[in-house]
C-alpha cells in the first residue's frame, strides 16, 4: 500500500531532513508515526500525498510512483488520500456543511450525491447539528471533527493525519483517535503522526520512530 | 451532469463569490479596462471619420483631361472610345474652350479688380470624367490618367493627385499610430488584469492550496480565475462602448449639420460593428491572458515545492 525506498529529501541547509529512509505500510494498517519535532513526521507525510519533492529514493502509494507524478496528474494520488493537519485547514468563511461537501465538488461529483454523502459524513462525526455553523464558532475538537469528515467524505483508501490532536485536550484526544480507528475498521489504512505519548499508549498499533530523518524503530 | 460543464459551474459559482470577496479591486481594474478601450475607441472613432472624410472627398474627385488646341476631330473620338472602353467611367463631359472660358469669367465676376478683358481665350478644351463609386476609386482614377496622358491630342491631366497622396499618407500614419497605442494599451491592461488577478489569487490562497490537497486539478483551480479576468474584460469593455455610444448620439445631434457642410453626403459614424466585436473580443482576451500569466506563475510556484 505504502512503501519508500531510500528516500532523501534536503530543504537546501545543513542535515537532510529524511536521510535515506524506507519503510512499508501494509494496506489496513494503523500507524502512529512519531518522533521529536524536526523528526521529519510531516516531511513523510508530504510526500506522501505528493506536496513535497524527494531527491532521491522511491515512494509507492497505491501502486502510484509518487516522483513520476507532475502538476497535471497527481491529482490522482491525492483523490485516494485524504488529509488531516493540526490546524484542521477549514475554510473560514464557509459553513460546516460547505467545507465538506467542498471536497467532493473537487472531485466533480454531482450535487444530490454531494449533499447525501456529507450529511453521512458528518452524521459519523457527530456534527450535523452543527452543520449550519462556522469554523471560528466551534471548539477545536469539533473543527478537527470537521476535517476528519472532510476527509473520510470521499471514502479514500488512506488517512494521513498529521498531529491531528496536537491542539486538543486529552479527552477530546480520545473522541477523535476513535473516530480514526473507526476508518480503520472500515478498511482505510492509517498513517497517524503524533509525538504524543497518551494517544499511543494502549498500544494497539504499530509505531514507527523517526529521529533526525531517519527511521529509529518500526 | 457533463464533468467539464459542472466544473465550469462551479468555477462560475466561486467566481461571483471572488468577486463579492474582492468588490473594490474588481471595480478599479473594470474602470481602468473601461477608461483605457475608451482610448482606444476614440482614436477609433477619430480614424473613422477622416476615413469617412476622405472617402467623402474621393468619391467627389473627377479626372480633368485637358487638350491641346491642335487636337484632330479623329483624334478625339478615340478619346472618347478609350472612355466608353473603361467601365469604371461613369460619365463624361466635353468642355469646349468657350464654355471654360465662362465658367472661369462666371468664379471671377465677384473678385474686383481682376481684368478679364485679355483679347483672347488661354484656357484649353477638356473632358470632364466620373468614376463610378468603388472601394478602389482614385487608383482606377491614377491608372486611367497614366494611360490617357500619352495619348495623342492630350495636353495634360488633373486630379488632385498630390492632394490625395498626401491624404492616404496621413491616414496610413494614423492607422499605424492607432495600432501602436492599441498595443501599448493592451500590455497595459495586461498588467493590471493579471495583478487584480493576483491580488485575488492571494487572497485565497489557502482555499487555493486546499483544492490542491483534496485533489482538484489545475484546470479546476484555474477557471475561476479565467473567468474573473474575462469578465473584468467583458464588464470594461460595456461600460467604455456604452458609454461612447451615449457621448456618439449627443455629438451627432449637436454637430450633424456642420459636417454635413464641410463633407457632402458624410455621416458622423460610430466604431463599425466588427470593429465593435472585435474590441469587446479583445478586451475579454486580454482579461483572459492576465489571468492566465497570474494563475500559471502562482502554480508554478506551488509545484516547485
Amino acid at each position: 500500500m505504502i512503501q519508500l525506498f531510500n528516500v532523501i529529501k534536503n530543504y537546501g541547509s545543513g542535515k537532510p531532513a529524511l536521510d535515506d529512509i524506507s519503510l512499508k505500510i501494509d494496506k489496513g494498517e494503523f500507524v502512529f508515526l512519531t518522533g521529536p519535532s524536526g523528526a521529519g513526521k510531516t516531511t513523510v507525510l508530504k510526500i506522501l500525498f505528493g506536496w513535497e519533492r524527494f531527491e532521491e529514493g522511491q515512494v509507492l502509494v497505491q501502486g502510484i510512483n509518487v516522483g513520476r507524478l507532475d502538476a497535471g496528474n497527481i491529482h490522482t494520488l491525492r483523490r485516494s488520500i485524504g488529509v488531516i493537519f493540526q490546524d484542521y485547514k477549514l475554510l473560514p468563511n464557509k459553513t460546516v456543511f460547505e467545507n465538506v461537501s467542498f471536497a467532493q465538488e473537487v472531485t466533480n461529483r454531482d450535487r444530490k450525491t454531494i449533499k447525501f454523502k456529507t450529511w453521512e459524513a458528518l452524521k459519523n462525526v457527530g456534527l450535523t447539528p452543527k452543520k449550519d455553523s462556522f469554523p471560528p464558532q466551534l471548539s477545536g475538537g469539533e473543527q478537527q471533527r470537521v476535517a476528519i469528515a472532510r476527509a473520510m467524505v470521499n471514502t479514500p483508501p488512506i488517512i494521513l493525519a498529521d498531529e491531528p490532536t496536537g491542539n486538543l485536550d486529552q479527552e477530546i484526544s480520545i473522541e477523535i483517535l476513535k473516530l480514526f480507528e473507526e476508518m480503520n475498521r472500515n478498511g482505510a489504512t492509517i498513517v497517524f503522526a503524533t509525538h504524543s505519548q497518551d494517544i499511543m499508549k494502549p498500544k494497539k498499533h504499530r509505531v514507527i520512530v523517526l529521529n533526525r530523518g531517519k527511521v529509529v524503530s518500526s | 451532469m457533463n464533468s467539464a460543464i459542472q466544473a465550469l459551474f462551479i468555477g462560475l459559482r466561486t467566481t461571483i463569490s471572488n468577486i463579492r470577496a474582492n468588490k473594490q479591486t474588481f471595480l478599479i481594474s473594470v474602470m481602468t479596462i473601461a477608461i483605457s478601450i475608451g482610448i482606444l475607441g476614440l482614436f477609433l472613432i477619430v480614424f473613422f471619420n477622416l476615413n469617412g472624410l476622405l472617402t467623402s472627398w474621393n468619391q467627389q474627385v473627377q479626372l480633368v483631361i485637358y487638350l491641346g488646341d491642335d487636337i484632330s476631330r479623329s483624334q478625339k473620338s478615340d478619346l472618347e472610345d478609350l472612355f466608353k472602353l473603361n467601365s469604371k467611367v461613369q460619365s463624361t463631359e466635353e468642355v469646349s474652350k468657350e464654355k471654360a472660358w465662362q465658367e472661369f469669367k462666371l468664379k471671377q465676376m465677384d473678385r474686383a479688380g481682376v481684368d478679364l478683358d485679355l483679347g483672347f481665350n488661354p484656357l484649353p478644351a477638356s473632358f470632364r470624367i466620373r468614376f463610378t463609386v468603388s472601394d478602389n476609386r482614385s487608383l482606377h482614377i491614377r491608372e486611367f490618367a497614366e494611360q490617357i496622358r500619352g495619348e495623342p491630342g492630350v495636353e495634360s491631366v488633373e486630379f488632385g493627385e498630390k492632394w490625395i497622396g498626401r491624404f492616404e499618407k496621413f491616414m496610413l500614419i494614423c492607422r499605424v499610430f492607432l495600432l501602436g497605442v492599441g498595443i501599448l494599451l493592451s500590455l497595459g491592461l495586461i498588467l493590471i488584469i493579471s495583478n487584480t488577478i493576483r491580488l485575488s489569487i492571494y487572497s485565497r490562497q489557502d482555499e487555493i492550496e486546499l483544492m490542491l490537497l483534496i485533489g482538484a486539478t489545475p484546470r479546476f483551480v484555474k477557471i475561476p480565475f479565467l473567468l474573473e479576468g474575462m469578465l473584468q474584460g467583458l464588464s470594461g469593455s460595456l461600460i467604455s462602448l456604452g458609454l461612447m455610444g451615449t457621448i456618439y448620439i449627443y455629438m451627432k445631434n449637436e454637430f450633424q449639420p456642420s459636417i454635413e457642410s464641410i463633407a457632402r453626403g458624410m455621416e458622423f459614424q460610430f466604431i463599425s460593428q466588427p470593429f465593435l466585436l472585435i474590441l469587446v473580443g479583445l478586451s475579454v482576451l486580454i482579461g483572459f491572458i492576465a489571468s492566465y500569466i497570474s494563475t500559471y506563475q502562482f502554480m508554478q510556484v506551488l509545484n516547485k515545492r
